[in-house]
């Protein structure tokens, strides 16, 4: 765990999508009465918390809210912001008519697309503002209402860095930390995770005064907080439970911080709880390398992504059927 | 569904139809909630235990006589790491559980009983043989396969659409990890661990809190609703536990009946007040959970192992 020596490459442990049945009954009902045959791509909003017990990793989640509300149904989009188990990630679906069409969908090329706008928001500076940007997720579904088969297949973009990131240093959180520090973060990410303004931002920076004093700041607060002369460590929401792997999100977070700012060394904390509060035993804190990419120089580049998630190891989409749950004479029923 | 059962469904219906929600407290007199109660409850289940919040749910399902944005209570992504009745046989070895107040079929559990008779191991001391069956064959049963239709050609094999090499390039800072999410503390039943959305609604009728599970397998799949009885206390799967529409969420869902809530409320609380404490309706909900955990006793959800249960009477 701790002490690696130069030259590991930094492993990631990939997102995992969960998605709620109310989402498919959503996307069925939005299908029938607004989509039609509209194959047009359209927002929709996974959720995804840090991590949050030692045995099992946090999913991206997708629930019945995921979907646009449709404007016909007279109630006003609901916002769960300041929900601090409900993280928002943008995504976008490609929900096809047909499986054939499902099949044939050029799935790197729509990776790409992703990964492009993950990519210049990080130019932009956009993703600096919100830094909720820098995690997307990609959909591909066919919804079979004649058999309620749902087929689908998730992709996380992320960008990959040109050569790898190593790793320099990876261990608890609790170990790197001195007993004043380790109790200075704890309350302060407690406090942020607890604030209704705060509670759904995955990216921020912890910054720790030499008198072990820590205190949260968003990222647009960079430059100032480097001006202070304070440790700075780079932290986001970690999904992965894994003792020895951060999480994917942090992945496009050290290419933010790579293309951004320039820093070749970065110190991150892999934020993850336990029964709701702050955790660092759980957490990591990790020191990686990153060496700029010479191709980033140029502005029409965009670097190579990877991200579609496996089904059990395979390269496979899931399907799921619900004709229990969606038989029309039980719809009927319940409408009734 | 039985019969009976959707008789008694109907009749709940209309009863809860007709009539107003409870708004005077009966807490301690018989264990049951009002709305502003079960509010009140909630809201600090929600900030001791950061797992858990409130959700609005479906707007067409609202209820209006709860907030709009707390309309029940979730915690998702429970995890459940081993199947009831592994643990069920060792811990009935170990002393197991008795039930409570047996002669009036409330059917409740109490731990720490007296060890049963492991010699004889006879029919009586191993009650789920066919479950234990069911859960060696099948843990990793999803819904997919589950669900549908009989015939062979609805259930589709994902396996013929394998995606060649060049979709997933090789990429040296992707873990390669097997899809078991999950660590276990026995390497052999590692495909046993599942998770669970848990979540609490309001019971009109029986006006007390109501438990829901939705479970899914290791791989985050929905597991048919029949599953997720081998993650109940044997002694109440099909009886307590019952396979239900849930008010606010599509689907079936399995909840734990509330007919018995307020009575095992009542009989938890009665001995806190001839100790001379005032229990606080509060913490209703830390002592419901308290006992739902003997019914799912491998759901590892929160709910505060260290509460004080009421502030004593001489404060």
């Amino acid at each position: 765990m701790a002490g690696n020596e130069n030259g590991t490459v930094l492993q990631f442990a990939p997102f995992q999508s969960s998605v709620d049945e109310g989402f498919w009954h959503g996307l069925s009902s939005l299908k029938l009465n607004k989509l039609k045959t509209d194959e047009s791509p359209i927002s929709i909003t996974g959720f995804y918390a840090p991590c949050s017990n030692p045995q099992v990793s946090s999913h991206l989640t997708l629930l019945t809210e995921s979907l646009p509300t449709e404007p016909s149904d007279g109630h006003p989009a609901e916002t769960s912001r300041g929900n601090r188990n409900k993280c928002s990630v943008p995504g976008i679906l490609y929900n096809t008519n047909t499986l054939e069409g499902f099949h044939s969908l050029d799935k790197q090329g729509l990776l790409k697309a992703e990964a492009k706008k993950i990519w210049e928001d990080i130019r932009s500076g956009k993703a600096e503002e919100d830094s909720s940007v820098l995690t997307r997720f990609l959909l591909i579904s066919f919804a079979d209402l004649k058999k309620f088969n749902f087929y689908y297949w998730f992709a996380f973009p992320a960008l990959v860095l040109d050569p790898p990131a190593t790793l320099v240093d990876l261990r608890p959180a609790s170990q790197w930390f001195t007993l004043e520090e380790a109790e200075s973060v704890s309350a302060c990410c407690n406090e942020w995770r607890m604030s209704s303004l705060t509670a759904d931002v995955p990216f921020f920076l912890v910054s720790i005064s030499s008198n072990s004093h820590a205190t949260i700041r968003s990222l647009k607060d960079f430059k100032a907080c480097q001006q202070d002369g304070h440790k700075i460590l780079f932290a986001f929401y970690d999904p992965c439970h894994l003792p020895n792997n951060p999480g994917w999100p942090l992945r496009n977070f050290l290419a933010f911080i790579s293309a951004r700012w320039n820093i070749k060394k970065v110190q991150f904390l892999c934020y993850r709880e336990n029964h709701g509060f702050a955790d660092l035993g759980l957490s990591l804190v990790g020191e990686a390398l990153v060496q700029p990419s010479q191709a980033w120089q140029d502005q029409q580049h965009v670097p190579n992504a990877v991200g579609w998630e496996l089904n059990k190891g395979k390269r496979v989409p899931r399907c799921i059927n619900l004709s229990t749950s969606m038989d029309p004479t039980r719809m009927a029923v319940s409408a009734a | 569904m039985v019969l009976s059962q959707k008789l008694h469904e109907a009749f709940k219906g209309t009863v809860e139809r007709i009539t107003n929600p409870r708004t005077v407290s009966a807490f301690k007199e018989k264990g049951v909630l009002s709305v502003n109660e079960f509010v009140i409850a909630g809201d600090n289940l929600v900030s001791k235990c950061p797992t858990w919040s409130w959700e609005s749910g479906d707007s067409n399902k609202r209820k209006s006589y709860l907030p709009a944005d707390k309309q029940f209570l979730i915690t998702r992504n429970v995890p459940c790491l081993r199947r009831v009745v592994s643990i069920q046989e060792e811990y009935e070895a170990a002393g197991g559980e008795i039930l409570l107040d047996d002669d009036d079929n409330d059917g409740w559990l109490a731990t720490h009983g007296q060890p049963k008779d492991t010699k004889g191991d006879g029919e009586e001391n191993v009650p789920s043989m066919e479950t234990l069956e069911i859960s060696k064959k099948n843990t990793i049963q999803s819904i997919s396969s589950y669900f549908g239709n009989e015939e062979e050609e609805d259930i589709p094999d994902m396996e013929e659409f394998e995606e060649p090499d060049n979709l997933i390039e090789s990429d040296p800072a992707t873990l390669q990890t097997t899809y078991l999410v999950a660590h276990e503390p026995d390497d052999d039943n590692i495909l046993r661990t599942r998770t669970y959305d848990v979540s609490i609604t309001y019971d009109k009728y029986y006006q007390t809190p109501r438990v829901w599970l939705t479970g899914y397998d290791e791989s985050r799949m929905l597991l048919e609703p029949e599953l997720v009885l081998e993650d109940v206390s044997q002694d109440h799967a099909r009886k307590t536990v019952t396979i239900e529409d849930h008010p606010h969420l599509p689907g079936k869902h399995a909840s734990v009946h509330p007919c018995k809530h307020a009575a095992v409320m009542k009989k938890l609380i009665e001995p806190l007040i001839a100790g001379g404490f005032e229990p606080q309706v509060d913490k209703y909900l830390f002592l419901f959970l308290k006992f739902v955990a003997t019914v799912i006793p491998t759901i590892e959800y929160d709910y505060t192992m260290d509460f004080d249960l009421g502030g004593s009477s001489s404060t």
